[in-house]
């Protein structure tokens, strides 16, 4: 539980920290694009340096990310071994009768892993290193614009900053629940699977009954307290760009005519 | 079964930005059958140390040992389940726990997991609901339409059919109106006495303190300050400042008196029927006087 870095935000004073968060979600976005234009070793030892870099000037502790990342590193094998056994490409590396492996299949395996590793290493780094209002300040600032033509940018980036806020509370919560119920003799880490997959039901019941009535408890809160949507709403908190910002994006489009120069 | 900590260390968030120590340097023995009672600040580590008593917690240093079980650092326990059938728990809220469609099923859940026989567990259900103060006909309601301090009850309840050997209890009436923490209390303390259970209570109430307890500790931040008998405990109103902690009201009055009339009078006053005798006991002397 205490390993799940998703909607973390660690304090700090790092570079990272300190970029306007409209950069850093820019930032973000055009990286998911651009990781699809890497294909070839150079291109992705590119990505690679760009990611390794960030994760450097965050400051933030190896071994927690390392931690954080642990539980996504079954999916990343799982897609790996999937390209090694089904794509059929290049010379023939291994022949064990009933499976074969090529070339191909390991290069495509190796690229699309570190295409996602790079992926949720940048976007963790987003969260981790922002703090969900200034996201959501971000988020709404940069969708702006889509306001004229009638979208609910406001209301989709409360959300978000609600959600994100929660995710720890959930965390939490779940944890005491679990708690609770071992000491009443559930089973959730040992036991037989049987007896886990029985404890899901004492585990999921009161959090969602805790969940609604957080739920419940904020809409009340934010109601006495005046809040009526977007309409007429200032930012207590004034984004300020800055030459930081600016030289972040004079990295990332050397990364992008990088990438562009040397991919085959 | 006898309890003894050494060297317990606890903490939270190990190898994270967030790293936090919470308990540091615990050693403490409770022997089988001790009212014992933990009072502490929040935030001094009270929850923390009795979660490692059946093994929710893993201390990351020093040992606990309970009756025959052993938890240790780094050492992988393989019959918490067993441990956890003899330390039942009543967690602070409780009332979280509920996910039954009916009372009667959530009071279940514990002993049938821990393999007694659903005859046996009625039977126990039917006489809990009634210890706790409500009668037979709830059993058959669903525990989310209660209100808060029902929903406490029943808690409690699903936690007393386990029928433990060591009750642990984490401020069981926050929260509860002042008649209901008096029943509730009551009902834990004529447990403690009719089973000789061993009862672990954590609580910010000094009254509770004084009456029920054969032996205090005190806490702050993390670690034990003080501990002893309530008549050492609360014979020391200057300490407890010291920790801005209070003495009981009864043992304030019986200060009061001292100092109005000038004379001593024994400390160990923890009821209001004692507070009322020694006050009627000085004022008795004046009149011979
Ligand atoms: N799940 C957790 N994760 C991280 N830190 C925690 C966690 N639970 C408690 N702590 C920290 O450990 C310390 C001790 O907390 P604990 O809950 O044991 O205090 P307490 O004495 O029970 O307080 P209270 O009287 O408020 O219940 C606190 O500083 C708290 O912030
Ligand atoms: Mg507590």
């Amino acid at each position: 539980m205490q390993n799940i870095i998703i909607g973390q935000y660690v304090p700090g004073q790092s570079f990272i920290h300190k970029l306007d968060p409209r950069a850093k979600l820019l930032t973000a976005f055009l990286f998911v694009i651009i990781v699809f234009l890497a294909n070839n070793w150079i291109t992705y030892v590119l990505l690679g340096a760009f990611t390794l870099l960030a994760i450097f000037v965050s400051k933030l502790p190896l071994r927690y990310i390392y931690n954080g990342l642990k539980p996504i590193l079954l999916v990343i094998i799982l897609t790996f071994l999937l390209h090694v056994f089904l794509t059929k490409e290049g010379p023939l590396l291994l022949d064990l009768g009933f499976l074969e492996v090529y070339e191909g299949g390991v290069e495509q395996g190796i690229f699309i892993s570190l295409r996602l590793l790079f992926l949720i290493l940048i976007t963790s780094l987003l969260t981790l290193t922002t703090t969900p209002i200034d996201i959501t300040v971000g988020i709404e600032t940069l969708l702006g614009p889509m306001k004229k033509i009638g979208l609910p940018v406001h209301e989709f980036a409360l959300m978000m900053s609600i959600a994100l806020r929660f995710i720890p509370t959930l965390l939490e919560e779940t944890e005491k629940i679990m708690k609770a119920q071992s000491a009443r003799g559930a089973q959730f880490s040992s036991g037989p699977i049987k007896e886990r997959l029985k404890s899901i039901v004492p585990l999921l019941v009161p959090l969602f009954v805790s969940a609604f009535k957080r739920a419940e408890d904020l809409a009340m809160a934010m109601e006495a307290r005046g809040y009526r949507g977007g309409e007429g709403r200032t930012s207590i908190r004034l984004l300020k760009w800055s030459g930081k910002d600016t030289t972040l994006f004079i990295i990332l489009l050397l990364l992008c005519v990088s990438l562009l120069l040397l991919r085959s | 079964m006898d309890i003894t900590i050494k060297g317990l260390e606890h903490s939270y968030g190990k190898g994270t930005p967030f790293e936090r120590k919470a308990l540091s340097n615990i050693n403490l023995s409770i022997s089988s059958g001790t009212f014992q009672t933990i009072i502490g600040h929040t935030g001094s580590g009270k929850s923390t140390l009795i979660q490692h008593l059946n093994g929710l917690l893993k201390p990351t240093q020093g040992s606990i040992q309970i009756g025959d079980f052993k938890i240790q650092a780094g050492v992988k326990e393989k019959r918490l389940k067993a441990l956890r059938k003899h330390v039942g728990i009543v967690f602070q809220y409780p009332e979280h726990q509920l996910f039954e469609e009916t009372i009667e099923k959530d009071i279940l859940f514990g002993p049938l997991n821990f393999g007694v026989s659903e005859d046996e567990a009625k039977r126990r259900a039917a006489k809990l609901i009634q210890q706790v103060g409500l009668d037979e006909s709830y059993l058959s309601r669903s525990p989310f339409d209660l209100s808060g301090g029902q929903m406490r009850r029943v808690a409690i309840a699903g936690v007393l059919a386990m029928k433990p050997s060591i009750l642990i209890l984490d401020e069981p009436t926050a929260g509860l109106d002042p008649r209901g923490r008096r029943e509730i209390m009551d009902l834990f303390y004529r447990l403690h006495e009719e089973e000789g259970l061993t009862t672990i209570l954590v609580t910010h109430s000094m009254e509770d303190a004084a009456r029920f307890s054969d032996d205090i500790l005190i806490m702050e931040k993390g670690g034990v300050v003080l501990q002893g008998n309530p008549e050492t405990i609360f014979s020391n109103p200057e300490a407890l400042k010291n920790l801005s902690l209070d003495v009981p009201e009864t043992v304030q009055f019986i200060h009061r008196l001292e100092e109005r009339f000038n004379k001593d009078l024994p400390h160990s006053v923890f009821t209001l029927k004692a507070a009322v005798d020694a006050a009627l006991s000085v004022l008795q002397k004046g009149d011979d006087s």
